[in-house]
């Protein structure tokens, strides 16, 4: 089923490639302009996911008395619940790190994807909460005196 | 040939550069040891600290990780019976039931040697057939490079993943990415949308971090990961092998053994040469072979010493083979040496066919560095091993979120660039379901780098002369595209074949 929802997004892609294409001027006549080379691929990229949502179409229709049996909103859940939770811890870290700062956002971000994903121990949360400064302050430092990088900075450092 | 060797020589004997060398080989063993901490995530993570470098310093700091990451697995293999990464399956057959027959040290003693000497050989095969091949390829115009690069993603497409289809289509998809920003040739913006995240294009850097890092970290977290993960530690620790290392002794062993060897070098090389084909099929490949030629082949899987020997001199001596495209081409057989290019692309190096000519230095740097780290990686397994057993004992719950940090910092001092991080995300999320769905990584990464070669070579072949019927009619560009649609077939019909055979198997049943 995913092969063909993902197979449906490429060949939306590829429409969009196809449209945009169009607009772009082109030097001269002769020679290809700059949209020709993406929609060569856009097209050729259509009609693989073609081929692919064909097979897996006849593919599930052979298969139709369901043997395999449907996986419940719960099971998925217990199943990627650490992938869905860090996914969106990590998006907050980057959305907050251009209002605060590198320097919090990530220590707190190591701290609570550790917690998350590890246990929440007192031994533990001292271990993870001294690592994530030792690597941030660091990796900080380095950084910025010896490759001259800014790190976004935001209200406290 | 030997005045790219002196050269390299200079460039390299210089007391920082092989301290730079040794790091990189222990960051290398330590990557490839840490279950869930690939290879290729360490050359990634690695990039960013070697902007500061200059290009040769940088590119062998890559190249120590590379060749230390191949034999790294190698511990967990022996002692475990847990590759470490994929590259080091086949070395679980024959190492560990050598470990439970009691000689864990000569396990991985006998290991190191093939890793060493296989290194060794594929540094020579490496060193006399790449300039060659380099020279050849000078003679190329725009229609043989587009062939080539046609001919080097369809064969990415059918010896990686699931199916042709789902590894074209990953090929292609990579393609597409590296059309987004300024076209290469007239410098008008593409696919921007107006949005100033995409104006400047999509980095292949962030891509490749996205992909290989991030998206494989996110499959480390699944339930069923973690739980296997843990199963595997609960393990490590019922295990406190006590070993003694052999060096002399087992040298002699393997030495004994010229023909495996030799043989497993030879066809590691080669695999690691062709585009996509890498260390984890080199390492089975290998394997499968020296039990076919042996002269006893019902001792393999019970410890012996030739299976050991062949999966690891299999593995490592991927890496001269990978470099050969790489350094003579400009086409990266893997993901890997695709960040080599890249680091060769930021220190404002053109990877290409002129290379060898233009920059022998930095040519003979990489051959010779490939030489140090496989000095280094003897003497760091040989003195370290014991040291780098303690480190697999990190938690997952410290490691998850700091290598993630070190994918933000990598992408962030790329560019310098905030938007990049919402780039880095999408490429994750977009690695993650195409890893879900089998469809494999590697071409989509070849993918965004070499499609936009692809597109200067295939207009700078119309422009020169309009008639499309010359990709066809000249010779060396004719076979590329031919070996392009055999792979593509061969691949198909193989599947067939193998689809016939099960389902004439489930009629008998």
């Amino acid at each position: 089923m995913g092969e063909i929802l993902i197979g449906l997004a490429l060949i939306a892609l590829c429409l969009v490639v196809y449209l945009e294409s169009g607009n772009y001027t082109s030097l001269t006549e002769m020679h290809l302009d700059p949209g020709s080379f993406p929609t060569l691929i856009a097209a050729l990229l259509t009609f693989l996911s073609l081929i692919l949502i064909i097979g897996k179409v006849v593919e599930l229709r052979k298969r139709k008395p369901a043997t395999k049996p449907k996986k419940s909103l719960k099971e998925f859940y217990t199943e990627y619940r650490l992938v869905l939770l860090t996914v969106l811890l990590f998006i907050v870290y980057i959305f907050l790190m251009q209002f605060i700062g590198f320097v919090v956002t990530t220590i707190l971000f190591i701290i609570g994807a550790g917690v998350l994903i590890g246990s929440r121990k007192k031994k533990d949360l001292i271990i993870i909460s001294s690592v994530a400064v030792i690597v941030t302050l660091s990796t900080y430092f380095f950084f910025e005196n010896v490759l001259y990088i800014r790190f976004p900075s935001g209200i406290f450092f | 040939m030997l005045d790219l060797l002196v050269l390299g020589i200079a460039e390299i004997f210089q007391l920082r550069i092989l301290i730079i060398i040794m790091i990189g080989v222990i960051v290398g063993i330590l990557a490839g040891l840490i279950p869930g901490f690939t290879v290729a995530m360490a050359i990634v993570l690695t990039l960013p600290l070697t902007f500061g470098m200059d290009p040769v310093a940088g590119v062998s700091a890559m190249i120590g990780v590379f060749v230390g990451g191949m034999s790294g697995g190698l511990i967990t293999a022996a002692l475990l019976g847990i590759p470490g990464t994929p590259s080091s399956v086949a070395t679980t057959f024959d190492a560990y039931p050598m470990t439970q027959n009691g000689e864990p040290g000569k396990a991985l003693s006998i290991g190191v040697w093939a890793s060493f000497l296989s290194s060794i050989i594929s540094f020579i095969i490496l060193v006399s057939i790449a300039p060659q091949i380099s020279r050849f390829a000078l003679m190329m115009g725009p229609w043989e490079m587009f062939s080539l690069i046609v001919v080097a993603l369809t064969i990415i497409a059918s010896v990686t993943g699931e199916s042709v289809v789902k590894g074209l289509i990953a090929g292609l998809f990579g393609i597409l990415i590296a059309t987004v920003g300024a076209d290469p040739i007239s410098g008008i913006a593409r696919f921007s949308f107006d949005l100033t995240v995409l104006r400047a294009g999509i980095p292949f850097l962030v891509v490749l971090i996205g992909m290989f890092a991030i998206s494989r970290l996110l499959v480390s977290l699944e339930t069923t990961e973690m739980n296997k993960d843990a199963d595997n530690r609960a393990k490590d620790k019922l295990k406190n092998v006590k070993f003694v290392l052999k060096p002399i002794k087992t040298l002699i062993t393997v030495l004994k053994k010229p023909g495996t060897l030799i043989g497993s070098s030879a066809i590691g090389s080669i695999i690691g040469a062709i585009p996509g084909a890498g260390g984890s099929i080199a390492n089975i490949v290998a394997y499968d072979q020296a039990k076919k030629w042996s002269k006893n082949p019902e001792k393999f899987g019970t410890g012996c010493e030739e299976g050991v020997i062949a999966s690891e001199a299999g593995n490592n001596s991927t890496v001269g083979g990978d470099l050969i495209p790489t350094v003579a081409l400009g086409i990266p057989g893997s993901a890997v040496t695709a960040v080599l290019l890249s680091a060769l692309m930021v220190h404002g190096i053109t990877p290409g066919p002129l290379l060898i000519t233009n920059e022998p230095n930095v040519v003979g740097g990489i051959f010779f560095a490939f030489l140090v780290a496989s000095f280094w990686m003897l003497f760091a397994q040989f003195l370290g091993m014991r040291f780098f057993m303690k480190v697999t004992q990190v938690p997952v719950h410290i490691l998850i979120p700091v290598i993630l940090v070190l994918c933000v910092i990598g992408t962030f001092v790329l560019n310098n660039r905030f938007t990049d991080l919402y780039i880095l995300l999408a490429m994750g999320l977009i690695g993650y379901l195409f890893t879900k769905y089998k469809f494999s990584l590697a071409p989509a990464i070849i993918g965004v780098i070499l499609g936009p070669i692809a597109e200067v070579n295939l207009r700078r072949a119309v422009m020169a002369d309009p008639d499309w019927t010359l990709f066809l009619t000249r010779p060396i560009s004719l076979i590329f595209l031919i070996l392009a649609a055999l792979s593509i077939f061969f691949t198909i019909w193989q599947s067939y074949k193998t689809n016939h055979r099960i389902k004439k198997m489930e009629q008998v049943e």
